[in-house]
């Protein structure tokens, strides 16, 4: 009997150390949110001139917060393209807006086109073109131009390669050309130059964007690695030397190297905000959010937000080209 | 009066909690076909099952998936290769060499491994394990098969090692004795009594960690490349392949509902489904076989008997380990590794035909260098994966990192919504699981005899337990999201993650049922107390400690998943902390497999958010691991 008991003892002191690490946890989550609620105030009234009294109003919501949150939440699914610019736009307008709460998810365009349909988001984003047949699924939709893009060729910093043309993009992804060595220019040192395709998976916008400008719907070699978003093919093009990808300019950074374009009448077209700007890189393409009729309430707040000076900044900041400028 | 009618409502309401089980395993059939159904019909059976192009993204969508059952098939051997043999030498070593005390370390070691969430596992596999295949071949691209095989093999690692060396501390003493008596060697008593004699329990375990490989979804999509085709020459373990689980995890959240594809992608989760029915059935029935013969001398039963193969079998016996060797020796081959392959090959020649002239000092002390050797391996192993992950993650942790919510897609910020959200979520999950789990047990252990239905439920529990995570996953995103509406949500995520544990819960709850002598249920009965009585006062107290195991286990389980919950449950980024069950939320194991395949540049963040995942679950799997041995000591005491 006394052995029983003191088994006892044994697990209701592992039960209640488990106890105690969830409390403290849990102690964090009152802490967590008192501190940061100033935090964020002030940040925001440093960065948006908007927010001047959002100091304010600090102390106020502070007791709302967790009453408005559960009416006042907006949730956006689709393109990890349009992704980064819907999180930082939700950023910046929920340090002006501490009571908003804005739910950002990925899946692809195909997914943000869908919930759209299906009404299970306020908003759907996507970088491709919505096509007959999904508008004519939904009647309501209301399709919103959010900003442009580019996509860009990338390779590994090791790839001697300084440019490239469609046609050569195209032979490379339909599996007609397997070697750097081929291309003029291009290899990679102490390899076998050994060409590793990297692409996105079957129902990404930048996928099906790609597919139709550069490959003209023929069909990509089975032998390309499929990943499903933007940042992967990045890291896996940054990870191999002997990669290409393709990923959306807003994505791009130090650890690979975007190609140059060289069109059919031999200008060398570098993938930048200007070039896609002034339509000159081929590869460009216009990103958007939609909505089933026209929006209302937070949803409407968060476009409009993102429709305006300050929200286009937003765009720029994060690598994408602003509307009408 | 009322208490025969309270006894018997009592009785139906344990029956129900026991179906449950096959009623869940019926739905998760019916929801799969009823999805899965039309992709037959357009593309034809046979088509689809031996079309070896699988793109759906063509101009004209072609959807043949031989590739990506090979790919499966593949990926599997080839961890079955790398892990088979360590996972037996570990086995021999703890339970026949390790003095207690090394055993007491290395037992719950192995069982840490498991333990580990196979998202952590893919994030290592794709930052150090896949890069350092590049260099060392020097291909282009280490996320290969390769690279999956070791992976799932090290994840398929301790279900092998704990089953086999079950099988094999079970052998009895006698046989040892005997042998040893006979003048054999330590050795010789090992490989020619004890390991023979063990045989069909080491079957089963391979069988079990077959399964657990085959249904493992997010480390393979993060290392095998994920390219649909039949690698070339088909033994060429550097290729990259697409198994039927990567297919979907990579797939279903992204397909349009209703598509072709979606309906091709739930055709894919049927086939898969069946191929893990079929490899836990057969698990199921080596097993209740071994427990049968035990009774009756069972040394001479093979576990597999068909008259009619017996000859055809004797014949090709002898050959079996030859044929196994060379499919080695050509893999070794294929990544160029001939030097490996040589020795293998030159090692088998010299056993063939000089083996009786080496003595049998020189042979054991080789044997147990090999076995030790493959102990200090899988200890290596682990402490590698938890060393990197410790190192690279200490310098993220910070108060603001475990209290603050996410920026910048979680580049900066912390994680406390995801840790909240995955506390929600197994808290949830327990909720369901442990009142229907341990209702089953009850009714398996103290209502029924053994019979028919008792025999369906428990393979209904035995199919649920080898259902593929990601299988839950769509199962859940096709009946809760879909088909009742409830929308990517809380609750939805509970559910799904609680059908999943609930053949732990199950499992474990019996066994400490069936540790309760039989005479104190006697007694209780003797004095008139009732069943219900009985098992209340006197049959549950004393399993509670078992109980408690198995709920933690399934805890840890739960907390790690991140399969079934990332259709049904999660989203990237959000401020607040749910307010009801309709909302989604963050998770761990998903944002660390957001963090690590979609947000470049979080590498900080990331490695901490995979730190304090690890030590959330290894800290779920060492309470229960110490209450199981505290209880173990105080039964022998």
């Amino acid at each position: 009997m006394k052995t029983k008991r003191s088994s006892y003892v044994f697990v209701t002191v592992c039960l209640a150390a488990l106890l105690i690490v969830s409390m403290l946890v849990a102690g964090c989550t009152s802490n967590g949110t008192t501190n940061s609620v100033p935090a964020t105030a002030s940040a925001a009234a440093t960065a948006a001139p908007t927010a001047a009294p959002a100091t304010a109003t600090a102390t106020a919501t502070q007791t709302t917060s967790a009453a408005a949150s559960s009416g006042q939440t907006l949730t956006l699914t689709g393109s990890t393209t349009v992704l980064p610019i819907a999180q930082a736009v939700a950023d910046a307008y929920m340090q002006a807006h501490p009571d908003a709460n804005i739910q950002v998810s990925g899946g692809g365009s195909g997914v943000g086109i869908q919930a759209i349909i299906n009404q299970k988001v306020d908003i759907g984003m996507s970088s491709a073109d919505v096509s007959a047949a999904q508008k004519a699924q939904d009647s309501n939709m209301n399709i919103i131009t959010i900003a442009h893009d580019g996509i860009a060729i990338i390779v590994n910093p090791a790839n001697t390669v300084q440019d490239i043309s469609l046609d050569q993009v195209k032979g490379i992804y339909n599996g007609s050309v397997t070697s750097w060595s081929s291309l003029s220019g291009a290899g990679v040192p102490n390899s076998n130059n050994q060409i590793v395709l990297v692409g996105r998976d079957s129902s990404s916008g930048t996928r099906t964007y790609f597919d139709q400008v550069v490959m003209q719907n023929t069909n990509d070699s089975l032998s390309m690695h499929e990943d499903n978003s933007n940042g992967a093919v990045l890291q896996e093009v940054a990870q191999t030397p002997n990669a290409i990808g393709y990923i959306s300019i807003g994505y791009l950074d130090n650890t690979v190297k975007a190609l140059p374009i060289v069109t059919t009448n031999g200008h060398v077209i570098v993938p930048s905000v200007a070039t896609v700007k002034d339509k000159t890189y081929p590869i460009h393409r216009d990103l958007y959010m939609i909505t089933n009729g026209k929006p209302t309430g937070l949803a409407n707040d968060y476009i409009n937000f993102l429709l305006s000076p300050a929200g286009q900044q937003i765009v720029v900041a994060q690598g994408y080209v602003a509307l009408n400028s | 009066m009322v208490s025969r009618m309270k006894e018997k409502f009592v009785r139906s309401v344990f029956f129900l909690t026991a179906f449950f089980a096959v009623i869940v395993v019926a739905f998760i059939l019916l929801f799969l076909f009823r999805d899965g159904y039309s992709i037959f019909e357009t593309v034809g059976v046979l088509n689809f099952l031996f079309g070896t192009i699988w793109a759906p993204a063509q101009v004209v969508p072609s959807y043949g998936i031989s590739a990506l059952i090979i790919g499966t098939l593949l990926v599997t051997f080839g961890a079955m290769v790398f892990a088979v043999p360590l996972s037996i030498g570990c086995a021999i070593y703890i339970s026949e060499l390790a003095t207690p005390r090394v055993k007491s370390i290395l037992k719950p070691a192995t069982e840490l491994l498991a333990g580990i969430p196979s998202v952590v596992y893919g994030f290592f596999g794709m930052i150090v394990l896949s890069t350092f295949i590049r260099i060392t071949f020097n291909i282009p691209s280490g996320q290969t098969w390769l690279a999956g095989s070791i992976l799932l093999g090290i994840m398929a690692l301790p279900t092998i090692i704990s089953v086999s060396e079950d099988a094999i501390s079970s052998v009895p003493r006698e046989y040892r004795e005997g042998s040893l008596a006979t003048g054999a060697t330590r050795w010789q008593t090992i490989s020619r009594v004890i390991v023979p004699a063990a045989l069909s329990g080491i079957a089963a375990a391979i069988i079990l960690g077959i399964g657990r490989a085959i249904g493992e979804t997010m480390a393979v999509i993060m290392v095998t490349g994920n390219t649909a085709i039949i690698p070339n020459p088909v033994w060429n373990v550097l290729s990259s392949v697409r198994t039927l689980t990567g297919t979907l995890g990579i797939e279903t959240g992204d397909v349009a509902v209703g598509s072709e594809h979606y309906h091709a992608l739930f055709g894919v989760a049927v086939v898969l489904l069946l191929i893990t029915l079929i490899i836990n059935l057969s698990a199921v029935a080596i097993l209740s076989h071994l427990r049968d013969g035990r009774g009756a001398g069972r040394a001479k039963r093979s576990w597999l008997h068909i008259p009619a193969f017996s000859p055809i079998k004797d014949k090709l016996l002898p050959y079996s380990r030859i044929v196994l060797l060379a499919l080695i020796a050509l893999m070794l081959l294929a990544t160029g590794l001939w030097e490996v392959a040589l020795i293998i090959i030159l090692a088998a020649a010299v056993w063939h035909y000089g083996g009786d002239r080496i003595s049998r000092r020189h042979i054991e002390i080789f044997a147990f260098g090999c076995v030790i050797a493959a102990t200090v391996a899988v200890l290596a192993i682990l402490a590698i994966i938890l060393g990197y992950i410790i190192i690279n993650g200490l310098p993220a942790i910070s108060w603001d990192f475990l209290t603050q919510g996410p920026t910048d897609l979680g580049r900066s910020g912390g994680i406390f919504p995801a840790i909240i959200g995955t506390l929600y979520l197994v808290a949830g999950a327990i909720l369901i699981a442990l009142p229907l789990g341990v209702g089953a047990a009850v009714y398996l252990v103290e209502y029924t005899r053994e019979g028919r239905i008792t025999k369906l439920i428990r393979t209904g529990v035995d199919l649920l337990n080898g259902t593929p995570s990601i299988v839950f996953g769509l199962f859940g995103f096709a009946f809760l999201v879909l088909f009742l509406d409830i929308g990517v949500c809380l609750l939805a995520g509970m559910i799904t993650l609680a059908l999943m544990v609930l053949p732990t819960v199950i499992r474990t709850t019996e066994e400490s049922l069936k540790n309760i002598p039989q005479s104190l249920r006697e007694g209780s009965l003797a004095l008139g107390a009732t069943q219900w009585q009985t098992i209340k006062n006197v049959v549950i107290p004393p399993a509670i400690p078992g109980i408690v195991t198995g709920a933690i286990l399934s805890i840890g389980r739960a907390a790690g998943e991140t399969a079934p919950i990332m259709f049904v449950a999660v989203v990237f980024s959000t401020r607040f902390l749910p307010t009801s069950l309709f909302q989604p939320v963050m998770a761990l194991p998903y944002h660390l497999f957001i963090l690590s395949t979609n947000v470049p540049g979080s590498s900080t963040n990331k490695y901490g958010t995979a730190l304090v995942l690890l030590m959330l679950v290894v800290a779920f799997y060492s309470v229960a691991i110490l209450i199981r041995n505290h209880y173990a000591r105080k039964a022998r005491g």
